[in-house]
């Protein structure tokens, strides 16, 4: 129960209460633009954390995080494009809510189950996460390797469109990750000779490149194709009120979705945007009003976003326990961790116990804050958004993901991989590819290889160590029974699961 | 009278053009310098640099700003300080022996005893043989009895290849005549999480990783001649008459090898100042570190026979 003294300790410190509530405007705002996502704004903020202290650095991008999951159903709703990818599930019922009037009606409903969402997502984290602690010390170089097998087992079977260009896209994140002194013998790999690379391909400007600059990229592409779309959904605002009545059937979605999240969440690497849909799916199912769904019924939002927002809290758990990044968000937390002299891994509650306690607090304290915004002020943060002309924001996003990418390491080399990135992560979109898969694995291929090496060094290079450990083997039963799984309802799946593992 | 002012005027500004060159150095520090540290902010030499960065403060009349450019096993932040204007306000500190045993291990044109100047030591590094608290190894001949009973059964963790905790390790085998197979892990932390969690028999990591965690793991002996100045109660390989190779690494500030002597011993003089000062010390406690205070000329021959002894050791890595 350390979330009690966390939370008083919090809430009696006013500029922290002020940089959650600011980072609650912020992730609603980017998370509602589209073509920004909050992973991108949290790359492009990381190296402004660096002058701010541990907790305001976490708080502040983890609160980024939660609210800008939240923030894409905006965009999902009025625009029919989705802020992230996490909201795609949101804009079918969202929309035609949107186009009969009643948007406002479809974001308050979004908002209350977003927030049910997450603080369920939290609450099972506080509650879970001592114990995942404690048995995580016992968990060697072959059970974490277990673990990696089946996160990646599970992207590569929840990769979008196209079977075989995400799995094209995972195999290049690995391949990228090769590039550098390889983990164990210190030799150099794919470097070319080049002393740079050596180091190997930072996170940080990868990270840039392929989702800030490549989605420049796409978004001026867009615009010379389609000059002059209009958003003619802006519907006067008389229907915007919601009433008890309407959102009660809302609730059973909303818990049902809250626990998917949750569960989805703990698992390395699958992410918001499937969560979202499998919500979804589960709640057309069991619907007492089938019918009404994707045409425009509130319990079609109520079901995705409770689950979006649920993975948030749940997706720390592996981060923080065993230092696995289950997300592109949890990618950069655990840079922000190191940068801050923080080890992230088994031995983090028993060095920083307050401080991981004071940054779910301050969780719970963004979920709040980002509710009462956006159930009084949704609307406009829309108007703002839509507001700003592209013409403009897009030159100042671009500027600052230059300057975003050199600030972190004070290196050219890295503005130079950030703009290759860009271009590559421009012409993945173009193609169909899918991204979110190629950062993802690209971060936990290089953890996997190390453990699996470590593991065979442990065994004198026998292979059966992986399954004379009990939890090394139920693991890879989960990553085999996950295959399995997919294989089997893959095909009535792809209906569904048009989003793309994306802005987890 | 005028002409006498302006043959003064004359006089004095060409004194000032002549001299600029040492006024250089006299004028020093009129900006912040910058202190290299080529590993990422949060371990043990990073800890040092910003314990200097705040005592600081009341010595030099500047800011000391800590730089961290990480990466190739701290080569990368040496090849930026080597390559910096030699005016003083770039200096680099590292981890002498880590810096060194990179230098040696890796192709790189960088030296670790002729590229730079030795400004001063200012603290020390060392390693160590812990075992986890749950371990059958009470004393450190249990693990050379246990390695020599069934050769190449035991396991050890250490930080990483080619760094100073693997070849001090490498050290302790090959002067006790016993074999056993490393599993690096990536930096520190990891490694005590891995020790802790039992995945290896022992490991050889700082000395300063005790601090906190007296419950999970044991120490068995410092890897030196004499204890360690801050973590007292572990024992010395040297008292317990265990043979082990002398690899420790003293934490030393560089200057550009250009850089004027009078800026490098005015450096040398603050820097001792600062060492002494009861504020760096108290910063570096949570840390299990002190402050260990060498000058300059001191610290080279140190690093001097670390290379010589180290050598035969980085010789049978790269078989």
């Amino acid at each position: 129960m350390e979330i009690f003294p966390a939370l008083l300790s919090v809430v009696t410190d006013p500029t922290l209460l002020a940089a959650i509530l600011l980072a609650a405007v912020v992730g609603m705002i980017v998370g509602a633009t589209p073509g920004l996502t909050a992973s991108a704004a949290i790359a492009m903020l990381l190296p402004i954390t660096f002058y701010m202290s541990p907790l305001f650095a976490l708080a502040f991008l983890y609160v980024i995080g939660k609210s800008g999951r939240y923030g894409g159903s905006i965009a999902a709703i009025l625009f029919n494009t989705p802020g992230t990818a996490a909201s795609a599930a949101t804009q079918i019922d969202g929309y035609p809510l949107a186009r009969a009037g009643k948007a406002g009606k479809a974001m308050k409903v979004a908002t209350i189950s977003s927030v049910i969402g997450d603080f369920m997502g939290d609450i099972l984290l506080v509650a879970g996460v001592g114990f995942i602690a404690a048995i995580a010390l016992k968990l060697g170089p072959p059970e974490t390797f277990a673990i990696y097998f089946a996160a990646f087992v599970v992207i590569g079977s929840v990769i979008g469109k196209s079977i075989v260009k995400g799995l094209a896209s995972a195999l290049l994140g690995v391949l990228v990750a090769m590039v550098g002194l390889d983990p164990i013998s210190s030799e150099e790999r794919y470097t070319f000779g080049s002393f740079e690379l050596s180091n190997g391909i930072g996170l940080v400007p990868l990270m840039i490149g392929v989702f800030v600059l490549g989605e420049v990229f796409s978004q001026m592409e867009e615009r010379r194709k389609s000059a002059g779309r209009i958003d003619d959904n802006q519907t006067a605002a008389d229907d915007d009120s919601l009433t008890w009545e309407e959102y009660k059937p809302c609730l059973p979605h909303a818990f049902r979705g809250g626990l998917i999240g949750a569960g989805i969440g703990v698992l390395p690497g699958l992410g918001s945007a499937i969560a979202a849909f499998i919500s979804y799916g589960e709640g057309k199912r069991r619907a007492t009003n089938p019918q009404q769904w994707g045409k425009g019924a509130l319990e079609g939002v109520a079901a995705p976003e409770a689950a979006n927002n649920a993975v948030s809290g749940p997706s720390m758990a592996p981060l923080l326990t065993l230092g696995i990044p289950g997300s592109t968000i949890g990618a950069i937390l655990l840079g922000v961790f190191l940068i801050h002299g923080i080890q992230v891994g088994p031995t983090l509650f028993l060095t920083d116990k307050e401080l991981v306690y004071r940054l779910f607090a301050c969780g719970m304290l963004g979920i709040a804050a980002y509710g009462v915004i956006g159930y009084f002020g949704a609307t406009q943060v829309a108007r703002l958004i839509l507001k700003i002309p592209t013409n403009v924001l897009y030159p100042i996003i671009f500027l600052t993901s230059f300057v975003a990418a050199y600030s972190a390491r004070a290196s050219m080399f890295d503005v130079t991989v950030m703009t290759v990135a860009g271009f590559v992560g421009w012409l993945m979109r173009r193609h169909d590819f899918n991204i979110a898969a190629f950062v993802i694995s690209f971060v936990l291929a290089k953890g996997a290889e190390e453990t699996f090496r470590q593991s065979l060094l442990m065994s004198d290079s026998g292979l059966l160590i992986f399954f004379e450990r009990p939890i090394a083997l139920a693991f890879l039963l989960i990553g085999c029974a996950a295959i399995a799984f997919r294989i089997r309802s893959i095909v009535k799946e792809r209906r569904i699961a048009d989003g793309e593992l994306g802005d987890a | 009278m005028k002409r006498r002012t302006f043959l003064g005027a004359v006089g004095a500004a060409l004194a000032i053009a002549v001299t600029s060159g040492a006024s250089l150095a006299a004028d020093w520090p009129k900006r912040p310098i910058n202190l290299v540290v080529p590993y990422k902010a949060g371990g043990g030499t990073d800890a040092y640099a910003r314990a200097i960065s705040k005592a600081a403060e009341g010595i030099l009349d500047v800011p000391v700003v800590v730089v961290n450019k990480p990466g190739s096993a701290g080569l990368n932040g040496a090849n930026s300080a080597v390559g910096a204007r030699p005016d003083g306000y770039t200096m680099m500190m590292t981890s002498g022996g880590s810096f060194l045993l990179s230098t040696l291990t890796l192709d790189t044109d960088i030296d670790a005893l002729e590229s730079f100047q030795f400004v001063a030591q200012v603290g020390q590094l060392q390693t160590s043989l812990m075992v986890p608290t749950g371990s059958p190894f009470q004393s450190v001949q249990d693990v050379i009895d246990a390695a020599k009973a069934d050769p190449g059964s035991l396991r050890w963790a250490h930080s990483g290849r080619g760094g100073f905790h693997h070849v001090g390790g490498l050290g302790f085998l090959a002067s006790n005549g016993i074999d056993a197979q490393d599993v690096p892990f990536k930096g520190g932390g990891p490694t005590r999480a891995a020790l802790i969690g039992e995945q290896a028999d022992f490991g050889f990591l700082g000395v300063q990783q005790l601090a906190g965690f007296e419950d999970q793991l044991r120490a068995l002996a410092v890897n030196s001649q004499d204890r360690d100045a801050v973590m007292k109660d572990v024992p010395s390989f040297g008292e317990l008459g265990i043979p082990f190779a002398a690899v420790s690494s003293p934490v030393i500030v560089f200057a550009p090898k250009d850089t004027p002597a009078e800026i490098v011993s005015a450096m040398e003089t603050a820097l001792e100042q600062i060492a002494s000062k009861p504020e760096f010390a108290e910063l570096l406690a949570p840390r299990g570190t002190g402050p260990v205070y060498q000058k300059g000329v001191d610290a080279k021959a140190t690093l001097s026979a670390m290379k010589n002894d180290a050598r035969p050791l980085v010789e049978s890595l790269s078989n």
